[in-house]
């Protein structure tokens, strides 16, 4: 009796966002406090709690408990449903992303990552990104909920931002602003031309010019950030202060092994507080000096060939596993190709890490509370526990696993999501021309 | 008798003396000299099978007059006593540019060329040029003719490299300073091939099968307009190309596989070409064997890497540290398999490698007596010229070398070559060896020992002091005329001697000035000869590997094939395997999944399907025990563009349907075997989508080691890939691409329309033709032979089906009324995003789709792209597959299959029929494959898990019932790599440490192709500088 009762509240609780006969619109602020019953509660720490209480009031999450061990007070809350034999998790993280500055990828107008200039520590993702995407619905609808909005380009590439995927505008929807500069160590190895004969991929002969550059622009940033204020103002070496008094992190993206032992010893030289090594293909090959260092790693798509043709096929695949037992702290990102709309597969890429040797819980870390840690929101974001955000979502099964991957509802501080997207939306038309039995 | 015989070489000789009267005046008096010259007490290699120890060789006016033991010296005549000498026919290189300049590419132009650009009435493709004769641009270099004499060469060929017809190849004599004339031997020699277009900027081809198809065409446009009755077009480079089919046809490669690529050609229009190879033949000598050709081998045998640097040693492939150690097989190989072939010093950076080259393929297993061959009498055939050169026979050139000994040997000089009579010293013959140990006495010292060594153009000196140390000591002997610098133990500054040796007695005596300044006298009393070691290569610890170390593919993964699991492999072929206890899913409509089966395969195919089988008594079965784990059918690719070399897109033209994916089908491409660890057994490799009519795609199995006809699934239908919107219209191509026809959707409709139209007009004009008795044919001239039509006349006759690539639902429409209108059926649709939006007028044709799972937002086009697509059109009855176009993801297929359960509610089994049964059915395969059932073939995956789960691992693949991947046998594959990588590396330290040149580690990058690229790997059509 009690389960049919509570499968109705949930059922409820379903069709009152999707009543709306708009696309997705930004959800409104959170003001009835709600508790989440009985679901499978995968943390986002590692731990699980099988039979879970989750109660969120005001866009915090209040309450995280074992149903079997708690009293609960079912009348101190406004909505009470069960999710018995559903999962909940912490909203996913997808760093790296250019998600909201492309649309479309081929289309030139459509893409705001580029920037030209080498050196553009001052330029801002945030500024464009675009919370209109049709791409962003798409993305929320498999469980990622933040997002930290990346530049492409050049040596460094700019600033960063943390996102919330749901919001009105930028300045409403960002998380934190400007969390850190991108930088594009040089490559190691380039194609080198060749005066007699076809060239190939050696030892690039350019980079030791560029990693000087590199250190001469830092070199000159530091003494340039000593001092609080300068008589002319240099705005490249002005968004470069943060990166000097330990507010903002400098992600440095390398991959062959020799960059990301290079950039350790850059990081180390300028005292950098907080840096993080972003790709990674080849971390598992220095694995011991990252820890050393105390370097994060924001791992490459998992869902990448090898680097080299001799290579474990499935190294990418295992790198997780590597670090973890390397004691590296690390997250999971998808830059590349399609990479804007290929950011809905991050839960799957957790899944194929948890293939080669991570537990689920493990590999969900890896999209969650490691990718809150390495960029310092790990206060407020990353796991499902008391005083942070209720950033969270609720699907039928396993939502490592594409075969069970099903939101049924997410919130973002609170807020509840429409989880439609323009993609289920046309999904509809179609089913309804031909008469096909809807998705349940 | 015998007088009167040698009286009538006498007379002969003297004719052909006569015979040398010059077109050309002279500047003051001519210089004509008849005399004869005779070599005597030479051993005389008269070729390799024919030694004469002690002989006589007499020449005059260039040629030979005689040799042998006992020939008559006649009066006039210079002898040169060659006592311990020895004279060789000299080398004949059949493959250089020799006084040839190469053609310079024009300045690159953004803008594409479609048409020729060459001025006259030649053949329409710029990379054609059978009417370009080698002989008209030859002049004689003295620089180069001076490199390749200094190797022991007097003839040469030389081509004209530019083009994949090249014209006519020339062959000359290295005698530069008597000029042109006088060094031309013979003007056409070889007509000459390649797949490189060289200096042509048209557009045409744009791709490896694009090279492969312009030959194919011109072939058969060479037949048709030898048959012209009235010509209607003049075409100078096919009158050329049949006048030059009666000339030894040589084709020049640049790897084993193009070497097979030519040969497929040369067979199909009865032509056996000589192939310029390019090293790695080796890797595949089978295959060689069986093309039944002769082969030109370079010998340029790659330098070691400098391999100091782990991380970046990491990066150099395992091939091209395998090839490093294999390439000196190369030669040897041929000879073990009986395979005729010449050699040649082109490709060598440095020719001067050539000889220690040459030698280090004798360690390896050549032959001297073949070396030689290959150096003299096989080239002479090749190019036709064995009456006058490769042998020291009477009548022949004299052209021959003189040497200190057996010219293969490490220390032995070549003295003297002679081309055509003409005399080019080398080193010099006369060099008096004063190698040797002397009592050295200068003014009032005490006597020294003086010992001179090294080798007779490099001598060294050392100088032994009174407490036994020893001190350099400088020497240069010019003539007679010796100086000898060396400073002794405990003086301050240089004894500097200078004086004279005695050729007989070799004692020395002169004058020396010592370090003060003051004159002295020195003598030096010689008292024992140097006694000259034999130099071998130090092997000791040194590995010689034999042809055994191959691996199959040459890749990494590959294997020898003494290689235990290769042995299984080919042992258990036609024995049994037996699956026990597994989850069956048949990937058939309906199945569901069954737990606790047992799969009974035999001779490659499943035979029974039950629980409980046992497998037959005496059998040797390899028994799985499939507990927990998973069966499925292997997963077929539709769209899959790994294992293709050279370009994956003609895409130069509109319609490209004579280009073939199935004649570049690469065997040694890694992704072949990552994606059998993925669980695919079959995939199309499909043409790129550049334009409207693309090229005609392969059906293959991922045979693993197997060369590309192997690959190829036998009985396979045809297909061919189309391509509509964006690309096809060039739509993000840049500014430049805005010539070709269609630019717009609109267009593309008609060339189709146009297409078919003619192929139509084609098929009629053949059916009529063919209705003709064999007398009015002979009247008549029969309809040109269109490789293009030819394939489109195959879709409307059925033979032969489409795969077309596509995305918004008006072009879609579009395609089906055309083909509904023309008479043909559009197989699958493929990509298909919009599919979804037209699923009821797809199924009312009888097309089906293969689409991407979850793809979108990566252009225009593709927008209205979600990834609910596949579901609806399988629920709306079509047959549709998801593919990947992309090497990584087709690893994970079943995990795209199964985003369907998440998008679009299919059930598991009905997903897993996504990537099996049904690309099976859309490829016309699903007679054999596709399904788990008793005849099929056993193209088989065992998972560790639920195979539409993320968590689900392939242990093995099977395909014709053997293990191609096995995930513990890939640990075991890597383990040994890593081995012999290790192995081979510390090889190359040695050898640096030894002194031997390295090059910096490469890396290699292969190619992975999607639909979209266009050109080709290092832009190697074009390398002509």
């Amino acid at each position: 009796m009690k389960s049919i009762y509570s499968f109705t509240l949930f059922a409820a609780l379903f069709a009152g966002v999707t009543a709306s006969a708009q696309k997705p619109v930004p959800a409104k602020p959170q003001t009835k406090s709600i508790l989440l019953m009985n679901g499978v509660a995968h943390i986002g720490n590692g731990t699980v709690i099988e039979n879970s209480v989750i109660g969120f009031r005001n866009g915090k999450i209040e309450l995280v408990a074992d149903a079997r061990t708690v009293r609960i007070d079912r009348t101190a809350w406004d909505t009470v449903a069960d999710c018995a034999g559903k999962h909940l998790y912490p909203g996913l993280i997808a760093p790296n992303s250019t998600l909201g500055l492309t649309e479309v990828e081929s289309v030139r107008a459509t893409n705001d990552q580029y920037e030209v200039g080498g050196y553009n520590p001052h330029i801002r993702s945030l500024i464009a990104w675009n919370s209109d995407s049709k791409i962003i619905p798409t993305v929320r609808t498999n469980g990622v909920l933040m997002a930290q909005v990346t530049p492409r380009g050049g040596r460094i590439t700019g600033t960063s931002s943390i996102m919330h995927l749901d919001g009105w505008n930028w300045e409403d929807a960002v998380h934190k602003a400007d969390d850190g500069i991108h930088i594009n160590w040089p490559s190691y190895i380039a194609y080198n031309w060749s005066e007699n004969g076809p060239g190939g991929y050696e030892r690039s002969k350019r980079y030791l010019d560029q990693r000087h550059e590199l250190e001469q622009f830092f070199t000159e940033a530091k003494v340039y950030c000593a001092l609080p204020s300068q008589p002319e103002k240099n705005l490249r070496f002005e968004g470069m202060r943060g990166v000097f008094n330990g507010t903002k992190a400098v992600y440095i993206h390398a991959d062959y092994v020799k960059e990301i032992t290079e950039a350790i010893a850059f990081a180390q030289k300028f005292g950098l507080k907080r840096m993080v090594i972003v790709g990674g293909a080849d971390s598992w090959m220095c694995a011991s000096q990252l820890k050393a260092a105390s370097v994060p790693v924001m791992l490459n798509r998992l869902h990448s060939l090898p680097q080299t043709d001799g290579d474990d096929v499935n190294q990418s695949y295992k790198t997780p596993a590597q670090l973890l037992k390397a004691g590296v702290l690390f997250c999971l990102q998808n830059s590349g190709d399609q990479e804007a709309h290929g950011t809905r597969n991050l839960p799957f890429m957790a899944g194929t890490a948890a293939a080669w040797g991570l537990t689920k819980e493990e590999a969900l870390m890896a999209v969650t509370l490691n990718s809150a840690k390495i960029m310092g929101i790990d206060s407020r974001c990353g796991s499902l526990e008391p005083g942070k955000d209720a950033t969270l979502f609720v699907s039928d099964g396993d939502a490592l696993d594409m075969r069970s991957n099903n939101v049924r509802a997410a919130w973002i501080q609170g807020r509840r999501l429409d989880l439609r997207n323009e993609q289920t939306e046309m999904a509809e038309k179609y089913q309804d021309k031909y008469g096909l039995k809807k998705k349940k | 008798m015998k007088q009167l015989f040698t009286a009538a070489v006498f007379l002969l000789t003297a004719m052909l003396a006569q015979a040398q009267v010059s077109t050309f005046p002279t500047n003051g008096a001519p210089n004509p000299n008849h005399n004869f010259t005779a070599f005597t007490n030479a051993r005389i290699i008269v070729d390799a099978e024919t030694v004469i120890d002690k002989g006589t060789l007499l020449i005059r006016d260039g040629f030979i007059v005689d040799a042998g033991p006992a020939v008559t010296i006649p009066a006039g005549t210079v002898v040169i006593d060659l006592q311990g000498k020895w004279i060789y026919p000299s080398f004949i290189d059949p493959y250089t540019t020799y006084g040839i300049t190469r053609p310079k590419r024009a300045p690159h132009d953004p803008a594409p060329q479609y048409e020729t650009a060459r001025p006259g009435a030649y053949a329409w493709n710029d990379a054609l040029k059978p009417d370009n004769d080698a002989y008209r641009h030859y002049t004689a270099n003295a620089e180069t003719a001076e490199a390749y004499r200094n190797l022991g060469f007097g003839t040469v060929m030389s081509y004209y490299p530019d083009g994949i017809a090249r014209g006519t190849a020339t062959c000359v004599t290295l005698n530069a300073e008597q000029g042109d004339n006088r060094s031309m031997l013979q003007d056409k020699v070889a007509a000459c091939y390649s797949f490189n277009k060289g200096t042509s900027t048209q557009e045409y081809p744009g791709s490896l099968m694009g090279a492969i198809a312009l030959m194919r065409q011109t072939y058969a446009d060479a037949a048709w307009y030898n048959t012209l009755k009235a010509k209607t077009e003049y075409n100078h480079s096919l009158d050329a190309w049949i006048a030059i089919q009666t000339l030894p046809q040589i084709f020049e490669t640049t790897d084993k596989w193009n070497v097979l690529r030519a040969d497929k050609v040369g067979d199909e229009f009865g032509v056996q070409y000589i192939f310029k190879g390019s090293g790695n033949e080796y890797q595949r000598m089978d295959e060689m064997k069986a093309t039944g050709a002769s082969f030109i081998l370079p010998l340029n045998f790659p330098a070691a890497f400098d391999v100091d640097d782990p991380f970046d040693a990491r990066m150099i492939a395992y091939e091209d540290l395998k090839h490093w150690e294999l390439a000196p097989l190369n030669p040897g190989a041929f000879e073990k398999y009986g395979i005729r072939f010449a050699l040649t010093a082109s490709d060598l950076e440095d020719k001067a490698e050539f000889m220690t080259n040459l030698r280090r393929a004798i360690l390896f297993g050549l032959s001297e007596k073949m070396a030689l061959r290959a150096l003299t009498t096989i080239p002479a055939e090749m190019l036709g010229i064995a009456d006058k050169a490769g042998t020291l026979r009477k009548g022949m050139l004299a052209n021959f070398i003189i040497t200190s000994g057996n010219v293969f040997a490490e220390n032995t000089v070549i003295w003297e070559n002679w081309v055509r009579g003409q005399k080019y010293v080398i080193n010099d013959m006369s060099k008096i060896d004063i190698r040797g140990s002397y009592q050295l006495t200068v003014g009032n010292d005490a006597v020294r020992n003086l010992k001179i060594t090294g080798s007779l153009m490099k001598m060294k000196g050392a100088i032994q002091n009174a407490d036994s140390s020893k001190t350099p000591a400088m020497i240069d002997l010019a003539g007679n005329a010796i100086t000898l610098v060396f400073t002794p133990k405990g003086v301050e500054g240089a004894y500097r001697l200078s004086g004279s040796v005695d050729a007989v007695t070799k004692s020395m005596t002169g004058s020396a000035q010592l370090p003060d300044g003051k004159w002295m006298n020195w003598t030096a009393k010689f008292t024992a000869a140097h006694e000259e070691k034999p130099q071998t290569p130090d092997t000791t610890n040194w590995y010689l590997p034999t042809l055994d170390d191959v691996i199959y593919p040459f890749a990494s993964y590959g294997v020898t094939r003494n290689d235990t699991s290769m042995i299984d492999r080919l042992k258990r072929r036609y024995d049994a395997v037996l699956i026990k206890n597994v989850t069956v899913w048949t990937g058939a409509q309906g199945d569901t999944a069954m737990p606790d089966m047992d799969v009974y395969i035999t001779e490659g195919r499943i035979v029974r399907i039950a629980k409980n089988i046992d497998a037959p008594k005496g059998a040797f079965a390899l028994v799985i025990d499939g507990t927990g784990k998973h069966l499925t059918p292997g997963i077929i690719d539709e769209h899959s563009h790994i294992a293709v070399a050279g370009g994956v897109n003609e895409g130069t033209q509109a319609s490209t349907a004579e280009v073939r994916i199935g004649d570049v089908i690469n065997p040694d491409d890694v992704n072949i075997y990552r994606q059998l660890s993925g669980g695919v057994t079959a995939a199309q490799l499909l043409h790129g989508s550049a334009n409207p009519i693309g090229g005609q795609s392969a059906l293959v199995k991922l045979r693993w080691g197997s060369n590309a006809e192997q690959m190829k699934i036998a009985g396979a239908m045809g297909f061919i890939k189309f391509a509509l919107g964006e690309n096809v219209k060039q739509a993000n191509w840049g500014e430049y691409f805005t010539i070709r026809f269609p630019q717009s959707r609109m267009g593309v409709e008609q060339v189709y329309f146009d297409h078919f139209t003619r192929a139509k007009e084609y098929q009629r004009q053949w059916e009529e033709w063919k209705k003709l008795s064999p007398k009015d044919r002979e009247k008549m001239t029969p309809p040109r032979r269109d490789l293009e039509m030819e394939t489109l006349v195959e879709i409307l006759t059925q033979a032969r089906f489409i795969t077309c690539h596509s995305y918004v639902q008006s072009e879609i429409n579009m395609l089906m009324q055309v083909a509904d209108s023309m008479g043909f059926k559009v197989n699958t649709f493929t990509h298909i995003l919009e599919g979804y939006k037209v699923a009821d007028k797809m199924r009312k044709h009888g097309a089906g789709g293969s689409s991407f799972a979850d793809w979108w937002a990566y252009k225009m086009e593709v927008m209205d792209a979600i990834p609910q697509n596949p579901a609806i059109l399988f629920r709306m009855g079509i047959v549709v597959a998801v593919n990947s176009d992309d090497a990584e993801m087709a690893r994970r297929l079943n995990q795209e299959a199964a985003k369907s359960i998440k998008y679009g509610d299919l059930t598991e089994e009905e997903a897993l029929m996504m990537v099996t049964s049904n690309p099976a059915k859309l490829l016309h395969l699903d007679k054999h494959q596709g399904t788990i059932a008793v005849g099929m073939d056993a193209d088989v995956v065992l998972w560790s898990d639920n195979p539409l789960s993320v968590y689900a691992k392939v242990e093995k693949t099977l395909i014709d019932g053997k293990v191609l991947y096995d995930s513990e046998e890939d640990a075991r594959r890597r383990e040994t790599m890593e081995k012999e990588r290790a192995r081979i590396i510390q090889k190359m330290m040695h050898e640096k440490e030894n002194g031997a040149p390295t090059v910096k580690p490469r890396m290699k990058r292969m190619k992975v192709w999607d639909c979209e690229d266009l050109g080709t790997e290092n832009d190697y059509l074009n390398d002509a500088e």
